[in-house]
């Protein structure tokens, strides 16, 4: 039961639920990409690393090399992984914290702060992972990851969490208010 | 005021970014490669005691292809006594076979990075540590048997190792002369059981 004290849950903007939806729906074709072209996959990343061998440390022996290979293919795919399961969670994440953003937020202004905050954070930061992935081949797991870092994960996972900071405090204040 | 709010956000957003720099990008587990695979089934089934099997899977493995194509940088016959050791239902022979196996493809690898720190690499350091970690692989694999027959080498090439990664870590410090060295030492070591019974190649 709902009383007038207690405002029903409002809906986040259409454009937040459709960025959420596309994030799902990306996390979803790569998830089905990644097991229906694996050996693909593999095939290109090992491809690439072996064209840079200067990149990836490759010394030319093969019980050397191996090692270093497999490492970096095992992070390439850990990568494509963790962007499935960050995409999936994010995209729901994003859904149900705009949700309570819009619905426990009173001002017009922090709540287009907080929903815009929680939305480019969650869609943003999955994409570091598929990003990592991508550059394992070219830059090497070291370097790949640094880039992801400095373009995506920290930029997009500081805005969420900082936006969950606040609308935790919010939530606080408004409990202690009543 | 407002300064004072622009510095507490800006804090706030520094403190924000360390805890979204701990991502995680997953756990690597080194594997095992097909040789290292093959000599743990032959192994444990000569532990166990069930030679056929141990003879059959030496047979069929790349542990025996890679023997027989490594047999000029061997000791002679190494394969054969082997697997003759293995028919023979002989655990000490086969795994003494086995020993000599590893420590000459780990002596192999310390002369390759020895070879190729002479070069004169852009970057020494992370050439020698992949060396190492690789000549460490194969080593530790016998050093068991190393340590029951030749303590001294067991000792020696622990210490080496040790020696090794220290100079290796002192990064960027680390010279080519000095790992150069390390890796020369390991082979110097690695001989004394190769040397064995006229073992190694003249």
């Amino acid at each position: 039961m709902t009383t007038a004290s207690e405002p029903a849950w409002r809906l986040p903007p259409r454009a937040v639920l459709l960025a959420a939806i596309l994030l799902l729906l990306a996390a979803e074709v790569g998830g089905a990409s990644m097991a229906r072209y694996k050996l693909e996959l593999g095939r290109w990343a090992r491809t690439e690393m072996l064209a840079r061998p200067a990149v990836h440390g490759l010394v030319g022996v093969r019980d050397v090399d191996e090692r270093i290979l497999d490492e970096a293919l095992f992070r390439f795919d850990a990568g494509l992984r963790l962007f499935h399961m960050h995409a999936e969670g994010m995209a729901l994440v994003v859904i149900a914290t705009t949700t309570v953003a819009v619905t426990l937020a009173q001002g017009a202004t922090t709540r287009r702060a907080l929903v815009l905050l929680l939305t480019v954070g969650g869609i943003g930061y999955p994409l570091g992972y598929l990003l990592w992935s991508v550059l394992i081949p070219v830059l090497g797991v070291e370097r790949g990851k640094t880039v992801a870092e400095w373009l995506l994960w920290l930029p997009f996972g500081a805005a969420t969490i900082a936006a969950l900071v606040w609308l935790s405090a919010l939530i606080a204040v408004r409990m202690i208010r009543r | 005021m407002t300064v004072t709010r622009a510095v507490l956000t800006l804090a706030m957003v520094a403190a924000m970014a360390m805890p979204a720099a701990a991502h995680h990008t997953g756990v690597y587990a080194p594997k095992d490669n097909a040789i290292t695979t093959n000599f743990r089934d032959v192994k444990f089934s000569v532990q166990a005691g069930k030679f056929d099997v141990a003879l059959r899977r030496f047979d069929e493995g790349p542990l025996r292809a890679e023997m027989r194509a490594r047999a000029e940088a061997l000791p002679p016959g190494l394969e054969s006594r082997t697997r003759a050791a293995l028919q023979a239902r002989d655990a000490a022979g086969a795994e003494q076979g086995l020993m000599v196996f590893f420590i000459a493809l780990a002596q192999d690898l310390a002369r390759q990075a020895d070879r190729q720190l002479a070069a004169g690499p852009a970057a020494p350091v992370p050439i020698a540590q992949r060396f190492l970690e690789a000549i460490w692989r194969y080593y530790n694999l016998v050093d068991f048997a190393v340590a029951q027959r030749h303590p001294a080498t067991s000792t020696a090439m622990r210490l080496a190792y040790d020696d090794a990664d220290s100079a290796v870590r002192a990064a960027p410090a680390a010279d080519a002369a000095r790992l150069r060295r390390t890796f020369q030492r390991i082979s110097e070591i690695l001989e004394a059981p190769l040397a064995v019974r006229g073992a190694r190649r003249p």
